[in-house]
C-alpha cells in the first residue's frame, strides 16, 4: 500500500501543482459560493434553496468528472515525458503504480467533494438565514419539515384485484364471451381486469370515499412529531376555482392510533403535503387515511365531480428518517462512486492512449453514462423492428450500430439510476440501500473491471516502445 | 576482477530487438544478437555512435522494451522481475523527473517505491543531495534547475537504494567539468566498494577514466569487447616518465638507446596537464572565494551509505554482531559444534586480543592470526566448523588493509 500511497500522493501533487485541479477548484467555488446570489427559483424561500441546490450540486458533479477525465493527462503524460522509464525501473509492480493513479484521482475527487458539501451545506443555510420567507406558515415550513430533512416515503398498499379480476374473468369464460377473440390469451386478459379494478379504485365518485392503508411507518410516533401525506388528485371537470375540497381522517383507533380529521381546499393537478401527528400511526406501524369526495366548507361552492388518484403521481406517506446533513453526505458518497468508475475509465484509455485521445474516450464514456437511458430506448426502437439486417444498407448499419452499443451498454453504467440531487432537493431520504447498490455496481464490479483491464494493458505494453 | 564461476550480473544470449511499424511491420533493427557478460563488481563501458543500439540495449536490461529475439537475465532473474528492480540505480540519458517536485521530494518518491523506511529515506536524500552539491536548492522545483543539475538530481536517484547495479546511459551528458568529474569520482568509489556499473557514453575519455571492461557496438552488432587495458595498451611504444632532464642527458640517452638498442627516441616533450584540472582548480578558487552562484555549488562528499567500508566499520559491524550473539538465553541442550564460535566472533576475537574461557561463547585459546594460505588454515581441532565463504573475505579484507581504509575485492 505505501508504494500505491506514494504513487497517489504525486498525483495529488501534479494536480495542485500544475494548475489542473486548482482551475476546478476555483471554478467550483465560484459556482457554488456565487450561485445563491444569482438564483431565485420561485420566488419562495424553498424555491430559492431548491434551486441553489439542484444547480450546485449538479454543476459540482460535472466540474468534478471533467476534472477526472482531465487528470489521465498525469498518467499519459508519464509516456509523453519519459518519466514512466524512472518509475518502472524501480521495484513497483506496475499494477500498483495504475492503482496509485486511480487512487490518486479518487482522493483528489474525495476531497473536492468534501469541499463542495461543505460549501452547498454551509450556503444552504445562509440563504435560509439571508433570504426572509414569503409567509412563516407556509414557506419556511415547507423548507424546513419538506426540504432540508431526509424523508422516507411509503406508497399506499393496493387491495388485492387478483380475486375480483379472477372472478370476472371466470364469469366471461363460462359465459363464452371470448370464444371469437382473435389471439386470445388468458393471462394478458387477467392482467387487463386487474388494470380495470386498479383504475376503478383509483377514482372516487362525487360523496364517495376511497380508504387508503400505509405500512411499514417506522417513524417516531409521538404526537409532536409529524407524517406527511402526499398526493395529487385529477378530477374528471376542472371546476371555475381550479380548486377541489375534500375531507380527510387519519389513524385507525382500532389499531390503537389516534385520529385526527382535515378539510382541505387543495388545487387540482398538483402535489399537497398534509402534515399529521405521527401518533396517528397504530403501534404496528400502519397508517389509515380516508379521502372524502364531498365539501366540508359550509357555505362554499360544491362541485360534484370525480375524483382520481393516478397510479403514477399516486399518494404516499412520507416520515423523517434523517438529517439533510448526512443526506448530503449520502448524495456525495454516491458521486463519488461514479466519480470512482469515471477516474477507472480516465486510466485505462490514458494506458492505452496519449492525452487528447484518452480525454476524448473518457469523455464519450462519461456522455454515454449521463445518457444511456434515452440512448438504450432510442436504440430499442431500432433493434424492436423485425426486418431483415440485410434488407437495406441503412438498416444494416442500424443493426451494427446497435450491436456495438450493446457490446459496451454492459460495461458503461447508467448514471441515471444513481441521480440522486433531486431525491436530496425534494427531501427526501438517500438510502444506505442506493449507497450500498451504487457501491456494488459502479465500484466493486465495473471499476474494477476497469482498472483490472487497465492494469492488464499497461502490463502488456512496452513503458519504452517506439511506433513509427 | 572475479572468477568465471561467480553468476555473472548481466548476461544476455542472441539479444535482438526490431522496432516495428503500426501494422507490425519490421523497420529498424536496433540490436543484433548481442551477447553480454558484466561481472558482479566490475565497471563495464558500452560504447558506440549515436543509433548504434546502447540506449536500446540498456531500456531492454531494464525491462523498458521487451527483446524480439534473445535472452536477458540479469541477477540470474529476467529484468522485469521486481525483485531484481530493488537492486538497480538507473540514470537515464535525460533527466526524466517531474518538474513541479522539489529536489527532495524526488528523492523521497523514489525512495518510497524503493520501500525505504522514512529515517533512511531522509538521511539517504540529505547525504545525496549534499554529494550533488544542491543541499542549498533542495526547495526549488525540478522545473527551475538547469539541465546540469537536473542531471546531478538525476544521479542521486539512481543511488538512492544503494544499488548493487547501477546503470548509467551518458551519465555525464549535460554536466560541467565538475559534475562529469564528480562522477566519474563516484563511478570509482562505487567500483571500489564493489558495485557493479554499466556505463553508456560518447565520452571516451570518461569509459577510459572509470571502466575496466569495454564493449563496442555499432548498428546494434558488437564489434570489440574487452579489458580496457588490453585493449589500449600500445606493445610497440614504451614510456618513461622522469623529473626535467637537461638536453646533453637527453642525448646521452638517444647514443645509449642506439647502442643497446638500436633504436632512437620517436619524442621528447613536457606533458601538459588537462584542460580538466586546469578549469577544476580557477573553480575550487571561486568557490574559496565566496562567489555566489544560484546554481550547484561544491560537491559534498560521497556518502557514507555509498562509501566502501572502512576498517573500523567492519569492527562496528562485528561487534553488534557478536554482541547479539553472546547475550544470555535460557540454557537447552546443544551439541558440541553448536559451541564453535561464529566466524565474525573470531575475527573481532582477533581484532580485540580478547580470549574467553570455555563457559564464553569463544574457545578458550585466542586463534592464530590468518595464515597466508586463507583462515580456512586457521581451522584446527578446536575449530570443527570453517568459517563460511563471506567471512573469509572480511577477514582477507581486514588482513588486507593494515595500512589503509578500503581495499578493492581482490581479483
Amino acid at each position: 500500500m505505501g508504494q500505491v500511497w506514494s504513487v497517489a500522493r504525486q498525483m495529488i501533487a501534479e494536480g495542485i501543482r500544475m494548475k489542473i485541479a486548482v482551475v476546478f477548484l476555483v471554478l467550483l467555488g465560484t459556482v457554488v459560493l456565487g450561485l445563491p446570489f444569482s438564483v431565485s427559483g420561485d420566488r419562495s424561500l424553498t424555491g430559492r434553496v431548491q434551486t441553489f441546490m439542484s444547480y450546485a450540486l449538479i454543476t459540482t458533479g460535472a466540474l468534478l468528472s471533467l476534472l477526472t477525465i482531465f487528470m489521465a493527462r498525469s498518467l499519459s503524460d508519464e509516456f509523453v515525458n519519459r518519466q514512466i522509464f524512472l518509475v518502472l525501473t524501480k521495484p513497483i509492480p506496475k499494477w500498483r503504480f495504475v492503482l496509485g493513479k486511480w487512487l490518486g484521482m479518487t482522493v483528489l475527487n474525495a476531497v473536492f467533494l468534501g469541499f463542495a458539501g461543505a460549501a452547498i451545506y454551509g450556503m444552504v443555510h445562509y440563504i435560509k438565514r439571508a433570504y426572509p420567507p414569503l409567509d412563516e406558515e407556509f414557506d419556511r415550513k415547507e423548507l424546513e419539515n419538506e426540504v432540508l430533512v431526509a424523508r422516507h416515503a411509503t406508497p399506499a398498499t393496493l387491495p388485492d384485484f387478483s380475486r375480483p379480476a379472477l372472478a370476472e374473468f371466470t364469469r366471461n369464460m363460462e359465459e363464452g364471451r371470448y370464444a371469437d377473440a382473435p389471439d386470445f390469451d388468458p393471462a394478458k386478459e387477467k392482467q387487463r381486469l386487474m388494470t380495470k379494478y386498479e383504475a376503478r379504485w383509483r377514482v372516487i365518485g362525487p360523496l364517495d370515499r376511497r380508504v387508503f392503508e400505509f405500512e411499514n411507518i417506522l417513524c417516531d410516533r409521538s404526537a409532536s412529531k409529524q407524517v406527511q401525506v402526499r398526493y395529487k388528485a385529477e378530477v374528471a371537470q376542472y371546476p371555475t376555482d381550479e380548486i377541489f375540497r375534500s375531507y380527510w381522517q387519519f389513524g385507525n383507533p382500532l389499531k390503537g392510533a389516534v385520529d385526527y380529521e382535515a378539510a382541505m381546499r387543495h388545487v387540482v393537478g398538483r402535489f399537497h403535503t398534509i402534515r399529521v401527528p405521527a401518533d396517528c400511526v397504530a403501534p404496528d406501524h400502519t397508517l389509515t387515511a380516508v379521502l372524502h369526495n364531498r365539501n366540508p366548507y359550509p357555505g362554499e361552492p360544491q362541485f360534484n365531480n370525480v375524483l382520481e388518484i393516478r397510479a403514477s403521481d399516486g399518494i404516499e406517506v412520507l416520515f423523517v428518517v434523517g438529517t439533510f446533513g448526512w443526506n448530503l453526505v449520502r448524495l456525495l458518497l454516491i458521486m463519488l462512486c461514479k466519480l470512482m468508475f469515471l477516474a477507472a475509465v480516465s486510466v485505462l484509455a490514458a494506458t492505452v492512449f496519449s492525452f487528447p485521445v484518452a480525454c476524448l474516450t473518457s469523455l464519450t464514456v462519461y456522455i454515454l453514462a449521463i445518457s444511456k437511458a434515452f440512448l438504450s430506448e432510442a436504440l430499442d426502437f431500432v433493434t424492436s423492428d423485425r426486418g431483415s439486417a440485410f434488407a437495406s444498407f441503412s438498416e444494416f448499419l442500424a443493426r451494427a450500430i446497435a450491436f456495438a452499443y450493446e457490446a459496451i451498454h454492459w460495461v458503461v453504467p447508467n448514471f441515471g439510476r444513481y441521480d440522486a440531487v433531486e431525491t436530496l432537493v425534494n427531501g427526501r431520504n438517500v438510502s444506505l440501500m442506493w449507497i450500498l447498490q451504487a457501491f456494488s455496481e459502479l465500484v466493486l464490479l465495473k471499476t474494477v473491471l476497469v482498472l483490472g483491464l487497465a492494469m492488464l494493458l499497461f502490463y502488456r505494453r512496452e513503458p519504452a516502445e517506439i511506433s513509427f | 576482477m572475479t572468477s568465471d564461476s561467480v553468476q555473472p550480473v548481466v548476461q544476455t544470449a542472441g539479444l535482438c530487438k526490431t522496432f516495428k511499424d503500426f501494422w507490425r511491420r519490421p523497420r529498424v533493427e536496433a540490436v543484433k544478437d548481442l551477447n553480454l557478460e558484466i561481472r558482479p563488481g566490475e565497471v563495464f563501458g558500452l560504447l558506440g555512435p549515436n543509433g548504434s543500439g546502447k540506449t536500446t540495449t540498456i531500456k531492454m536490461l531494464l525491462g523498458l522494451l521487451y527483446p524480439t529475439r534473445g535472452r536477458i537475465s540479469l541477477f540470474g532473474r529476467p529484468p522485469t522481475d521486481v525483485g531484481v528492480k530493488a537492486r538497480i540505480g538507473f540514470l537515464p540519458e535525460e533527466s526524466y523527473l517531474y518538474r513541479f517536485l522539489v529536489a527532495g521530494e524526488t528523492l523521497e518518491y523514489y525512495g518510497r517505491l524503493f520501500r525505504l523506511p522514512q529515517r533512511i529515506r531522509t538521511d539517504r536524500s540529505e547525504c545525496l543531495l549534499d554529494m550533488v552539491g544542491l543541499r542549498h536548492e533542495a526547495r526549488r522545483p525540478i522545473g527551475e534547475y538547469s539541465k546540469g543539475m537536473a542531471r546531478r538530481i538525476g544521479l542521486a536517484q539512481a543511488l538512492i537504494n544503494d544499488p548493487e547495479f547501477l546503470i548509467l546511459d551518458e551519465p555525464t551528458s549535460g554536466l560541467d567539468p565538475i559534475g562529469a568529474r564528480q562522477i566519474k569520482d563516484v563511478i570509482k568509489e562505487l567500483g571500489r566498494k564493489g558495485k557493479t556499473i554499466l556505463l553508456s557514453s560518447h565520452v571516451l575519455s570518461d569509459v577510459e577514466d572509470v571502466c575496466d571492461r569495454v564493449t563496442i557496438l555499432y548498428g546494434g552488432q558488437q564489434r570489440a569487447a574487452g579489458d580496457i587495458g588490453e585493449l589500449l595498451c600500445k606493445r610497440d611504444v614504451t614510456q618513461i616518465t622522469t623529473p626535467p632532464l637537461a638536453e646533453a642527458t637527453i642525448e646521452r640517452l638517444r647514443d645509449l638507446l642506439l647502442r643497446l638498442e638500436q633504436k632512437d627516441i620517436l619524442g621528447v616533450s613536457h606533458p601538459r596537464a588537462k584542460l580538466e584540472e586546469f578549469f577544476l582548480r580557477i573553480v575550487e578558487e571561486a568557490q574559496a572565494a565566496n562567489v555566489k552562484t544560484s546554481g550547484a555549488r561544491g560537491a559534498g562528499a560521497m556518502p557514507d551509505f555509498l562509501k566502501a567500508p572502512t576498517a573500523r566499520d567492519v569492527v562496528d559491524t562485528l561487534v553488534s554482531a557478536a554482541t547479539r550473539r553472546i547475550e544470555p538465553t535460557v540454557p537447552v541442550p546443544m551439541d558440541e559444534s553448536a559451541l564453535a564460535p561464529s566466524p565474525a566472533q573470531q575475527v573481532l576475537a582477533e581484532l580485540l586480543g580478547e580470549r574467553r574461557g570455555a563457559g564464553g561463547a569463544l574457545p578458550a585459546a585466542a586463534p592464530a592470526p590468518a595464515p597466508p594460505g586463507g583462515p580456512a588454515a586457521a581451522t584446527g581441532p578446536e575449530h570443527p566448523r570453517p568459517p563460511v565463504q563471506a567471512d573469509e573475505a572480511v577477514i582477507q579484507s581486514l588482513v588486507n588493509r593494515a595500512g589503509g581504509d578500503t581495499q578493492r575485492p581482490p581479483e
